[in-house]
């Protein structure tokens, strides 16, 4: 506990300092929400692998596998599968048509108020369906790992996110990510350098150990999802949803360019895919090594299972090495869930202070200082609502958030975002309706299923992308046909076209 | 139709070649990462005996199958990324500059 402690205070410290400096060069509107579009490829790479693998990817992952086998390794690929998706229809006419937003994305293809209206909407809840779940398991994990109590690690994750954003802004919160981003691969390649030195570097030995103590079925999947169509749904929603995510795609805005918003996509895909990958592998060898019945002792989740996969490695409990490798993943971790927060803490401010205040309320007539003054308040306020929520949620199943999150973003932000960049006839009845389509279906087939009702459930699936998803296309479909045709957003549709290819405005 | 006008059309004509090339690639690219990825959760869904036929010593069909996804992603970024660069970005050049002609 104590070199956990002493290990993480280090990388608080680092994190300060960066906000200390980063503060400093933070003045503008675009300083805060995008760090003036300066990052390097590799640097908004790095970034974006520490957006993306949240405390589910770097603990949960690895326990997944360990407890169940297959189920877990399908976990570990949907993440970046769904990179794809990004790299091939979202990056680049993003970076070109944006400025700091989804809102803004919308606003410049429809020009209309209603529209900006809901993609706020759908960038609201789906941070805050990410961020409360984030908040309720930094306390729970914080608590395991280090023995502080719930309340006051939920209140501590709170205020260094506050720290973060409200005076780094994006600068900030990009090099908290990076650092995150780089210890976790650190930590990674160690324990994986550790484990295939004990079967002689030859993973497939991982898979034939795992099956003489467990046997053959352990490594065949439907052992955590049942019901097949859930295997299905959470593909979808992992391929189609991450495109959805505000607090991930913000991450273009900080590139000067598409070109480097492309390349810092290659850089993400080759850094988190490995390190997903090795997630599979650390749920076997922990199978193998520490074994399910000490994982599961320790944490029924198994979210404790890299953790003592590390100790194991590092020399077994008790032993100097065990210990510091069992600290080290821990801080490791810690930092992982303070960085995804911090995103999704900025890019709820963002929207709130650019898209809701700045251009909605005030129609763009606002001084960049006050914006940023708003933005920072804003940053704070959501801090502390984020801490109430956390502290409340105690207790409760959240399980189901983390689903609505990923499915409310796959079913009503990916359809409304992909019609706008490549439908000439969508219009803003069908950005209302797909948003509405989408997230009604998402909010409420979650709650009527597993996740929230358990045995008593209405709904059988867990993840109802698979229905929620067709029917957000089909809202936004329905909407822009029975809106009829305007012709003049569809006049427009050709100037957008060139801003969203070349990157050249149309102003 | 004036000269204005005419330029005008041309880069968005020159606009819209670059869309199409973008769809003339990135379908075949889109279909073949979702085949393969939705596909393999629904094998692992509706047909679990073919996913646990060892294919190489202890490993799985299923896990051989996750292991190739991986590599397909990774192949795909890096071809998108060279196709990007290749024929893209010099469609993409044409059309600024066309635009550029047609606001002189």
């Amino acid at each position: 506990m104590s070199i956990t402690l002493v290990i993480f205070s280090c990388i608080l410290l680092v994190t300060l300092a960066i906000t200390y400096w980063a503060a400093k060069r933070t003045a503008t509107a675009a300083d805060f929400y995008a760090a003036s579009g300066s990052l390097t490829a590799a640097q908004n790479g790095f970034a974006l692998a520490g957006d993306w693998c949240s405390a589910a990817a770097f603990l949960g992952f690895t326990g997944l596998t360990a407890l169940y086998g297959m189920d877990g390794a399908f976990y570990g690929l949907g993440p970046l599968v769904a990179f794809c998706t990004v790299l091939f229809l979202i990056a680049e006419p993003l970076r070109n048509s944006g400025k700091y937003t989804l809102g803004d994305v919308i606003r410049s293809r429809m020009h209309t108020r209603t529209s900006l209206l809901a993609a706020i909407t759908g960038t609201v809840v789906v941070n805050f369906a990410y961020l409360m779940p984030q908040m309720a398991g930094a306390g729970v994990l914080v608590q395991l790992l280090t023995g502080i109590p719930y309340n006051l690690a939920v209140i501590f994750v709170g205020i260094s996110m506050i720290i973060y954003v409200a005076f780094g802004g994006m600068l900030a919160t990009t090099w908290v990510q990076i650092v995150k981003a780089a210890l976790m691969l650190g930590a990674g390649t160690i324990i994986l350098l550790l484990a295939l030195s004990l079967v002689h570097f030859n993973p497939l030995s991982f898979f034939a150990n795992v099956e003489a103590k467990y046997g053959a079925n352990y490594l065949a999947p439907g052992n955590y999802l049942k019901n097949p169509f859930d295997q299905i749904s959470l593909g979808l929603g992992y391929v189609l949803g991450l495109a959805g995510l505000p607090h991930v795609m913000t991450r273009f805005y900080t590139v000067p360019d598409a070109r480097t918003a492309r390349r810092s996509v290659v850089w993400v895909m080759f850094l988190a895919g490995a390190f997903f990958v090795a997630t599979t592998l650390f749920g076997l060898a922990a199978a193998d090594f520490v074994g399910q019945d000490a994982i599961r002792a320790a944490d029924k989740g198994g979210n404790l299972t890299l953790p003592l996969l590390a100790q194991h490695l590092g020399g077994g409990k008790g032993s100097f090495g065990g210990e510091l490798m069992l600290g080290f993943v821990s801080a490791v971790a810690v930092a992982t869930i303070l960085a995804v927060v911090s995103a999704l803490t900025l890019s709820t401010s963002s929207t709130i202070a650019h898209d809701f205040y700045a251009n909605w309320l005030k129609g763009g007539k606002v001084d960049g200082k006050r914006e940023v003054r708003i933005a920072r308040v804003t940053a704070v306020v959501i801090g502390l609502l984020a801490i109430a929520l956390g502290i409340l949620a105690q207790g409760v199943n959240v399980a189901v958030l983390v689903i609505l999150a990923i499915c409310v973003a796959a079913s009503a932000n990916f359809p409304v975002l992909i019609l706008s960049l490549f439908w000439r006839r969508f219009n803003t009845a069908g950005v209302v309706c797909g948003m509405a389509a989408g997230l009604t279906s998402s909010v409420i087939l979650a709650c009527i299923g597993p996740a929230m009702r358990g045995g008593d459930a209405v709904w059988p699936l867990v993840n109802p992308t698979i229905v929620s998803m067709p029917l957000g296309f089909l809202g936004a479909v329905l909407g822009t046909l029975l809106a009829g045709r305007d012709p003049d957003n569809e006049k427009r549709f050709d100037a957008f076209l060139m801003q969203v290819h070349t990157g050249v405005s149309h102003d | 139709m004036s000269l204005n006008e005419a330029r005008t059309n041309a880069a968005h004509d020159a606009v819209r070649s670059l869309v199409a090339a973008k769809f003339r690639y990135l379908t075949p690219m889109t279909l073949t990462f979702m085949i393969s990825y939705i596909g393999l959760t629904a094998v692992a869904g509706f047909a679990k005996s073919w996913m646990t036929v060892k294919v190489a010593g202890p490993l799985t069909l299923g896990f051989a199958l996750i292991f190739f996804n991986y590599i397909l992603s990774w192949a795909l970024a890096l071809i998108y990324e060279h196709v990007a660069n290749k024929v893209f970005d010099p469609l993409a050049a044409k059309a600024v500059a066309a635009r550029r002609e047609s606001m002189t």
